[in-house]
């Protein structure tokens, strides 16, 4: 079956999307380098800068979070795959300053060796870099072995916390403190309802049967098990935040951050339906919904469902969250 | 013996016969994985032949680094700082070197298959790329040890990895995206292990026609 998606030259959609995104934030970002994305108006150089890496094909993620409150700079990689250690080496010398750098790096293999190998070389040229993983996703069940589990849409509540704490010109130790606490508080589940086409080879990314989902999809929709037949958006919302809420070991009084991220075909509207249903599944636990937020924020092309995630959040972490940002993907005045 | 222009010779032969089956490695990389291994190896082998014309160093060790960093800035996810760790690793291997032999050769393969698994916890039997880069730098060694050419040698460890390819057919995956397809990833080969079996089988063409 042919694609139907508007492009025009596989090998050069990464430079096209990345050009038209410039065009469309052109007060917020630019291009710099070898298709490194920039604040338009640079941080100042006394405070932490944060970096991040990962795959194209997931818009506005990651490059969208670029931007005052949030990201110094983006390294976008490929469709679906990785930059390589070049241009995230290029982007920590970019970013290198003496209140020093925060790389945020997705559980994911390529991210992690790309950043590996990128930040060997820094430590050798004496930048002043630290990294952080974001692990979150429970559809791999064991907290005890992290490594195997995958970085979701949770990258983006860590940027977001530690980006506030850079501009409020907090060192970089405490930057990591803030970024780890949230981090292992956090978790995240998927849920599929349909594949998507990969865009550049036109491959079909993940099936799932007419009348079923899949809980513990991954990011491209790698299966994670989990499938069973269509539920209400109520009794979805039930299962998902009832297994994060059981990872977190929230309990009654406990502060949640709740995201619902769509991942591509499911409308704003299931959205905020489902949120809705998660609002009736922590009222009946006495855990308090804190904050709240649907939306796009990091998608798999065309496919319907959506990552749910949740954060036990402390009064550190909501003032943080509540900080300014002005980002073409997030703006919190 | 293997000097600079016999290295440029396997390098290219290797870059061609990747892209001759660039289809082949993306069909197969569909089952499981997200269908680009084929272009991206593409890819990788084109940085691959820039950086070859654009060394003027005359140096084994400087073209094997250059190739290794040009590969790993292939921004396709783990198959650039693999391949490209590949490359660097042997670079190290060839240090002070004008030309290798047999055994200078195996040794720098050994390096390069050392420097893979720094960088991954994949095993044997995985159903990864090192289901046929280890039999073929074993091969290359036992050849070497046996007093083989460069060119037995080359054959042997092409022929090790292509047998490691196919073998990956009958293993269940358990790295990478195909992992999460479970047994359903059994019955294909590994596309990074077709990758190292081209790229061996590129190598021989290379010593053989450039002899």
């Amino acid at each position: 079956m042919p694609m139907k998606k508007f492009v025009n030259d596989p090998d050069n959609l990464v430079n096209e999307l990345l050009a038209g995104f410039v065009l469309a934030n052109s007060g917020k970002v630019a291009l710099a380098g070898n298709n490194l994305v920039v604040r338009a108006h640079p941080k100042p150089a006394n405070k932490v800068a944060v970096v991040t890496l990962g795959g194209s094909g997931h818009e506005p993620a990651l490059s969208g979070y670029v931007g005052e409150g949030m990201l110094d700079i983006s390294v976008p990689g490929e469709i679906f795959a990785a930059p390589g250690p070049p241009r995230v080496f290029e982007a920590l010398k970019l970013a290198n300053r003496k209140a020093g750098v925060l790389l945020v790096v997705l559980n994911h293999e390529g991210d992690v060796m790309t950043a590996n190998i990128a930040m060997e070389m820094a430590e050798k040229e004496g930048l002043n870099v630290k990294q952080v993983l974001t692990h979150e996703d429970i559809s791999v069940p064991s907290r005890q072995d992290p490594k195997n589990r995958r970085g979701l849409v949770g990258c983006l509540p860590v940027i977001k916390v530690a980006g506030a704490a850079a501009e409020q010109g907090k060192p970089l130790d405490e930057c990591i403190a803030i970024a780890e606490r949230l981090e292992r508080n956090m978790a995240t589940l998927a849920v599929a309802v349909t594949g998507a086409t990969h865009p550049s080879t036109g491959g079909i990314i993940a099936e799932v049967p007419e009348t079923d989902m899949i809980v513990g999809m991954g990011q491209h929709g790698e299966a994670g098990g989990g499938q069973q037949s269509l539920k209400s958006a109520d009794e979805t919302a039930k299962i998902m935040i009832d297994a994060l809420c059981n990872d977190l070991g929230a309990k009654s009084g406990d502060d949640l951050l709740v995201m619902i991220n769509g991942v591509g075909s499911t409308t704003l509207m299931e959205q905020y339906v489902v949120l809705g249903g998660v609002k009736k599944a922590l009222d009946a636990k006495g855990i308090k919904l804190a904050r709240a937020i649907a939306g796009e924020f990091l998608t798999v092309q065309e496919m319907g469902g959506f990552q749910m995630f949740a954060a036990k959040m402390d009064d550190e972490l909501l003032a943080l969250w509540d900080a300014p940002c002005n980002t073409p993907a997030l703006v919190v005045k | 013996m293997v000097d600079y222009n016999r290295l440029v010779a396997m390098v290219r032969a290797a870059a061609a016969q990747v892209r001759a089956n660039q289809e082949l490695l993306s069909k197969l990389d569909s089952h499981g994985g997200d269908g680009d291994h084929g272009t991206t190896m593409a890819r990788a082998m084109n940085c691959m032949e820039k950086a070859v014309e654009d060394d003027q160093s005359s140096s084994l060790q400087e073209l094997l680094r250059s190739i290794g960093w040009a590969v790993m800035g292939v921004d396709g996810g783990a198959t650039g700082p693999l391949f490209g760790t590949f490359f660097m690793s042997m670079a190290d291997a060839a240090a002070g070197k004008d030309a290798l032999d047999a055994n200078g050769l195996a040794a720098a393969f050994a390096a390069g298959l050392a420097g893979v698994q720094k960088r991954t916890r994949a095993q044997v039997g995985d159903k990864t790329m090192l289901d046929a880069l280890v039999p073929a730098v074993d091969a290359a060694q036992a050849a070497a040890d046996a007093g083989g050419s460069v060119k037995d040698m080359l054959r042997s460890a092409s022929e090790a990895a292509r047998d490691g390819a196919e073998r990956t057919k009958s293993l269940q995956a358990r790295f990478g995206r195909a992992k999460n397809i479970g047994e359903k990833s059994i019955g294909q080969p590994d596309a990074g292990a077709s990758s190292v079996s081209l790229i061996f089988q590129g190598f021989l063409e290379g010593v053989t026609t450039h002899a």
